[in-house]
């Protein structure tokens, strides 16, 4: 897809979108709600009328300017998040329904090679009805392979799942894709799942303008901007003045390059990013740790979240919060020091606002709902947002 | 050999040649790690690495003597690459001993010549390709 702009009468949705998806590899759009990333898939699978830009499969421009394919035509998988199975027909029947173009009994044994690939052979001739949401997704996923597509899309295919069957479901669903070697575009707002499941992310903004593009390495920890660092759920920070290429904070001084002295700035620090020490005769001074009083500590399964401040800070007035492996119990009297894990910390301007992102905004406000759901798991900004639009 | 895409052609002699050059130099890596040439990606990847940086250079020189308008734009990007290219770098020491880090490179390298150099050159694809260049 190149140059690909969109709108909606005034409101500009896809702004000069380019992306390549090679065969075999997984790309996903990763973006809040509202940020055009349906759009865009809806796009490629001539669902929705393009307005600038080309779409190439292969060597075949399937859609520039008037002259667009229509859908049946582009060869493309399309799985929506309701699955959108039809509720009369078997599952074997929901599957040869895509495969119109061959007759009936080549049809019946290439839905049967993609129902056992899915492992769904033995329902075939259930109906949807009679299916739990897993097993639907992988009839959806079956009926979308069947006709051997140059492109499959997938939008948002494991958020209709409870939590444990999503993380099976898409390893599943991972496999055959990479099985049948074929190049997907899938969209979601759940950072977790892009990471699991791309080979390259791209994050779409408000104002549907691609971010940042990378692997999941590189938009974990080298996000090029503040809104793509707090993507990935809740951040500490610390706002202060560049001063001799640095930061201050109250953990030290934080590397600032490429910013000049006087400038605004924040420290953004992950909460798996203030690290803490205890025991021993200087209670981790030693390597350079700065001494925090631990006001709250929640376990949460296979780790802790903790509320801390620095022990110097009389007044009180920031407060920490920090993830920690396992159950964390400090002792009461004991030292603890934190120092900051400069993998896990960026520097951004503090007017760092992303043309046309009312997140950033949002976030702020929202400092005290950000704190409840620290005390259930540190949950992607998305899930900030929703909160506040249901707010509404 | 493979040739580049139509649809990623630049209609643009040296910068076709150069992405080119860059594909050819990818697939001989890609068929180091399918063990289709015996060749060393840890040998291999930070000479198309040089290649590509050389590209960078070459393209923004270009790019200004025909006065395209974003230039800092586009070697801002460039810069962007760095940490990529160091990935890149990172798993190409790795790759001929360890298959994981072999298909990771694979991936990233098709990603790096495809979305990260010839997407991004094609948004000034209709201002070069008029000049006389």
């Amino acid at each position: 897809m190149v140059g690909i702009h969109h709108a909606y009468g005034t409101t500009k949705v896809l702004n000069n979108i380019s992306l390549t998806v090679p065969a075999g590899e997984l790309v996903c759009l990763l973006g809040p709600s509202g940020c055009g990333k349906t759009t865009l898939l809806r796009i490629a699978a001539g669902l929705e009328q393009l307005q600038a830009g080309s779409v190439t499969i292969d060597e075949t421009v399937i859609a520039e300017g008037a002259a667009q394919l229509p859908p049946e035509e582009r060869r493309i998988g399309f799985m929506f998040q309701d699955y959108a199975l039809f509720p009369h027909l078997s599952v074997l029947d929901n599957v040869i329904f895509g495969l119109f173009r061959q007759d009936r009994r080549t049809a019946r044994a290439r839905a049967m090679e993609m129902l056992d690939q899915v492992g769904m052979v033995q329902h075939a001739e259930k109906y949807p009805h009679m299916l739990s949401g897993g097993q639907q997704q992988r009839v959806a996923l079956a009926r979308a392979l069947a006709p051997e597509p140059r492109l499959v899309l997938l939008d948002e295919p494991f958020s209709d799942l409870d939590t444990n069957m999503r993380a099976r479901i898409r390893q599943q669903t991972l496999t055959v894709l990479k099985q049948n070697n074929v190049a997907t575009l899938m969209v979601t707002h759940d950072p977790k799942e892009a990471m699991f499941m791309a080979d390259r992310i791209k994050i779409l903004g408000r104002g549907g303008k691609i971010l940042q593009s990378g692997d999941s390495h590189e938009i974990y920890y080298h996000p090029n901007n503040e809104f793509v660092a707090r993507l990935f759920g809740f951040m500490n920070t610390i706002k202060g003045t560049v001063q001799n290429a640095m930061v201050q904070t109250p953990f030290g001084p934080v590397p600032a390059n490429g910013f000049a002295d006087g400038e605004p700035a924040q420290v953004l620090i992950r909460p798996e990013g203030i690290v803490l020490s205890s025991g021993g005769q200087d209670g981790g001074e030693s390597s350079g740790g700065i001494p925090v009083e631990v006001n709250s500590t929640h376990l949460l399964g296979h780790f802790s979240v903790a509320s801390l401040k620095i022990a110097a800070d009389r007044n009180g007035a920031q407060e920490f919060y920090v993830r920690v492996h396992k159950e964390f119990l400090p002792e009461l009297a004991g030292r603890i020091t934190a120092r900051i894990d400069p993998e896990q910390s960026f520097v951004f301007a503090d007017d760092a606002t992303v043309p046309g992102e009312p997140m950033l905004d949002d976030l702020n406000i929202l400092s005290p709902e950000l704190k409840t759901l620290l005390s259930t798991g540190l949950e992607p900004q998305d899930k900030v947002q929703k909160q506040a639009e249901a707010a509404e | 050999m493979s040739e580049l895409s139509k649809s990623f052609e630049m209609e643009c002699e040296i910068l076709d040649r150069d992405h080119q050059e860059l594909m050819q130099q990818i697939d001989k890596i890609a068929a180091v790690i399918d063990g289709n040439d015996d060749g060393r990606c840890a040998k291999l990847t930070p000479e198309m690495i040089k290649f590509a940086k050389q590209h960078f250079t070459r393209e923004e020189a270009l790019l200004i003597k025909v006065g395209y308008p974003d230039v800092k734009k586009h070697a801002a990007h460039h810069q962007n690459l760095d940490h990529k290219m160091e990935t890149i770098l990172e798993l190409a020491a790795m790759a001929d001993e360890n298959s994981l880090a072999g298909e990771k490179l694979k991936s990233a390298l098709k990603f790096f010549l495809a979305d990260d150099i010839i997407d991004a050159d094609l948004d000034f694809k209709s201002f070069v390709k008029d000049r006389d260049i």
